[in-house]
């Protein structure tokens, strides 16, 4: 095939050069998120902990702030450690961290906010929750052109669409548990056994 | 100044054509930003039409006010948005997908949060309102970040204030002020602002807020 010029000026080896750019960087944004997939996992099990605490433990109401501020501290000490271990970053991995660090804020505000003045047992409060961790999801998922995370988005949707039909507390509990397993735990699995098998590769490689 | 080399065998030249190409990306994202900036002026005026019509006229079909004038509005979007693509000069870079990715799937989780609320009759809830602020907050904020736009950053903050608020006031009567405010002023006077700023904009590479 010639080398052909567009209209712009930007030529066929140009472009075919960009295109490869840009899949290294949805590459790189993958690899970020599979990295960080024990994250997925850890918040996984803290909601767990915490929807135990509530139904079997005392002091219930201590039992989201507790969980929540142990993961938030665990979040950072163990984010810090990687990127001080190193670590490539691109553009695109960094848009990445910057949609879960924008949910984080937003969600944190909903909630204290919804909690102090009384509001947090509404339906429309457990599926706003939900809405916000499929939206998070979902744009991640959308940059990365990542079918797995957008079907982690479509399930935290479900949930929430959910929460609206069943409003008992223990529907409510159910729900939150399969969101939790299914959108959280095993996504954050599959995306650490990305990762393992993606080492695994590299270790073959270089053998 | 002397051109070093540094470790990973990356000259000064290197550098600058990054930086000037990241700077170029913003820009041009901002841009994008600018000119679908009428896609807020246009949700803006739809929320104003449904809560007058809601409020003024309940005896004229008021509880079908929100579920008439929200298809209108996506309705509209996808036809403005199709004749914006048919023109010509029509350019996005990442950058602007990555926009138009957080935009998209914000639209996409409000229109079911929304629809889910008005079947199963939840749309009284404070959280209800507040839920659409502070998820209207996240897409500002998260836009705000990528383009490095400060006054978008705001307008976030606005969003996220108006939600906070809500809990807050505990009332109908501030609810709805807040609800006006945000949907109708903040979202148009912010539409409006970056369509002034659009055509100012084009041509001018890594202008800075």
């Amino acid at each position: 095939m010639t080398n052909m010029e567009r209209e712009d000026g930007t030529t066929r080896d140009e472009l075919v050069q960009r295109v490869a750019l840009m899949e290294a960087m949805i590459a790189e944004g993958r690899r970020s998120t599979a990295r960080y997939g024990w994250i997925f996992v850890m918040w996984g099990l803290i909601y767990f902990v915490a929807m135990a605490w509530v139904v079997y433990l005392p002091l219930k109401d201590w039992a989201w702030p507790v969980c929540i501020c142990v993961g938030v501290l665990v979040s950072i000490a163990k984010g810090r450690r990687k990127r001080a271990s190193g670590g490539s970053e691109t553009l695109r991995s960094r848009s990445i961290e910057a949609v879960w660090q924008i949910f984080s804020v937003g969600i944190t505000l909903y909630v204290i906010g919804a909690i102090a003045s009384g509001h947090g047992g509404q339906p429309s409060y457990y599926a706003a929750i939900l809405f916000f961790i499929g939206v998070a999801h979902g744009i991640s998922a959308r940059i990365l052109r990542w079918g797995a995370q957008g079907l982690a988005a479509a399930i935290w949707w479900a949930c929430g669409i959910a929460m609206f039909f069943f409003t008992t507390r223990n529907e409510v509990l159910a729900i939150f548990l399969i969101a939790t397993f299914f959108g959280m735990i095993v996504f954050g699995l599959y995306a650490m056994m990305l990762e393992r098998r993606r080492a695994a590769g590299m270790v073959q490689a270089h053998a | 100044m002397a051109e070093f080399e540094q470790e990973d065998g990356m000259t000064r030249d290197d550098l600058v054509q990054r930086v000037a190409l990241m700077e170029a990306m913003i820009a041009e994202g901002r841009r994008y930003t600018g000119r679908n900036s009428w896609l807020f002026v246009l949700w803006g005026l739809v929320d104003l039409t449904a809560w007058a019509w809601q409020n003024y006229s309940p005896h004229f079909g008021g509880r079908w006010a929100w579920p008439i004038c929200l298809p209108a509005g996506a309705v509209l979007t996808l036809a403005g948005k199709m004749l914006q693509k048919s023109e010509t000069g029509y350019s996005s870079n990442d950058l602007c997908s990555r926009v138009m990715s957080v935009w998209g799937m914000m639209g996409l989780a409000m229109g079911i949060y929304v629809a889910s609320a008005i079947l199963t009759h939840f749309t009284w809830q404070y959280s209800y309102v507040a839920g659409l602020l502070m998820m209207l907050g996240m897409a500002h904020a998260i836009s705000a970040m990528f383009l490095r736009w400060r006054m978008q950053g705001l307008v976030a903050a606005v969003y996220w204030a108006g939600g906070v608020a809500i809990f807050a006031c505990n009332s109908w009567k501030a609810t709805n002020a807040i609800m006006l405010f945000e949907m109708g002023v903040v979202m148009m006077l912010f539409g409006l602002y970056a369509m002034g700023r659009e055509p100012r904009r084009s041509g001018v590479k890594g202008e800075r807020a």
